[in-house]
């Protein structure tokens, strides 16, 4: 493998916190309003994420973003249970790519009841579609600085006698 | 001979009162439309069905970006489970390959004999392994069952 004993991996016990154990059907009926309760545990680690492009120098900010949606699921469970369980449902049952498009009345339910119990309102239609800037302590990394070869050849001076071509362009069509 | 096969011959005659006239002329399938009418209703029933179709377009491409919305919520929280998880086999597999190797005097981990495979890179550089290598510790069937969806997916 490409992986040598320099590169630093991350111990088991650094990388191993409680995860979401929840089904595809029931993230998607929540999306929204996770993706709202935790915008900025998300935005931080996607630009870190993309910013760096190295999954081990953002482990913190993915803990922060697995401990947030924790939080938020335990909060739904303790006030908005069988509304969102029967969203959820719905969204399981009604369509093959768990569309919202088929569960209206049941998202209606759900949504009235994150905002009475948790003040948390469903965002505008595509909402996390939009590009959005994201404030961070975080500093930028450094672009790669431009590599120096010592054995280069040396350019021409600038006062170097610059004479026109001896048999012309290669390009005579174009440029004659 | 010639008395036996003596029949009455008849000559074919027109019958009596002559042929009757041969019905030459055109008869024409009665044209419910004109030629104009038709232009106009084709027409008139694309754009129809035009119009229906952009209502219906424009329904699909909402119900896309909420999808597409719904999925990108959801998504940072997946990679950040995702990528712990990685980085826990990606030391698995050094693990596998360490003790695999451990007889083999002169190996060292990840290159060859001592050769690295990238070695311009810097050497704390993560480079993340194809897909093969991935899997090369694992069962058979694993690989299998993962390549399966990989190459569908």
């Amino acid at each position: 493998m490409v992986l040598t004993a320099d590169v630093h991996l991350p111990e088991e016990s650094e990388l191993t916190v409680p995860e979401v154990n929840l089904s595809g059907a029931t993230l998607i009926a929540s999306s929204f309003h996770l993706g709202k309760y935790c915008e900025q545990a998300n935005n931080e680690f996607m630009l870190c994420r993309i910013e760096e492009d190295d999954p081990r120098k953002c482990i913190k900010e993915g803990k922060v973003v697995t401990a947030c949606t924790m939080e938020f699921f335990r909060k739904v469970k303790k006030a908005c249970l069988s509304e969102f369980n029967q969203y959820a449902n719905c969204i399981d049952k009604s369509s093959g790519d768990f569309s919202l498009n088929f569960c209206r009345n049941t998202q209606g339910v759900f949504d009235k009841c994150m905002l009475d119990n948790l003040n948390l309102e469903r965002p505008p239609f595509g909402y996390f579609t939009e590009a959005r800037v994201h404030d961070t302590k975080r500093p930028k990394p450094r672009p790669e600085p431009k590599e120096v070869y010592p054995d280069s050849t040396p350019a021409l001076p600038e006062s170097a006698d610059k004479k026109p071509a001896r048999f012309g362009s290669r390009f005579y069509w174009m440029t004659e | 001979m010639a008395e036996a096969c003596q029949i009455i011959r008849k000559q074919d005659l027109p019958p009596p009162g002559g042929y009757k006239p041969i019905p030459f002329k055109r008869i024409p399938a009665k044209s419910y439309f004109s030629g104009y009418a038709i232009f106009a209703g084709y027409i008139g029933i694309t754009a129809g069905a035009m119009y229906l179709y952009h209502l219906n377009y424009k329904q699909i491409k909402k119900n896309e970006i909420e999808m597409r919305s719904a999925k990108m919520a959801i998504y940072p929280m997946l990679l950040a489970e995702r990528d712990r998880e990685y980085l826990k086999q990606l030391r698995r597999n050094r693990d596998a390959e360490a003790e695999l190797m451990r007889d083999v005097p002169g190996w060292e981990v990840g290159t060859y004999y001592g050769e690295r495979v990238y070695k311009r890179l810097p050497p704390d550089a993560l480079v993340e392994p194809i897909f093969h290598e991935y899997y090369a510790h694992s069962d058979p069937h694993e690989w299998y069952k993962r390549a399966y969806i990989k190459l569908r997916s």
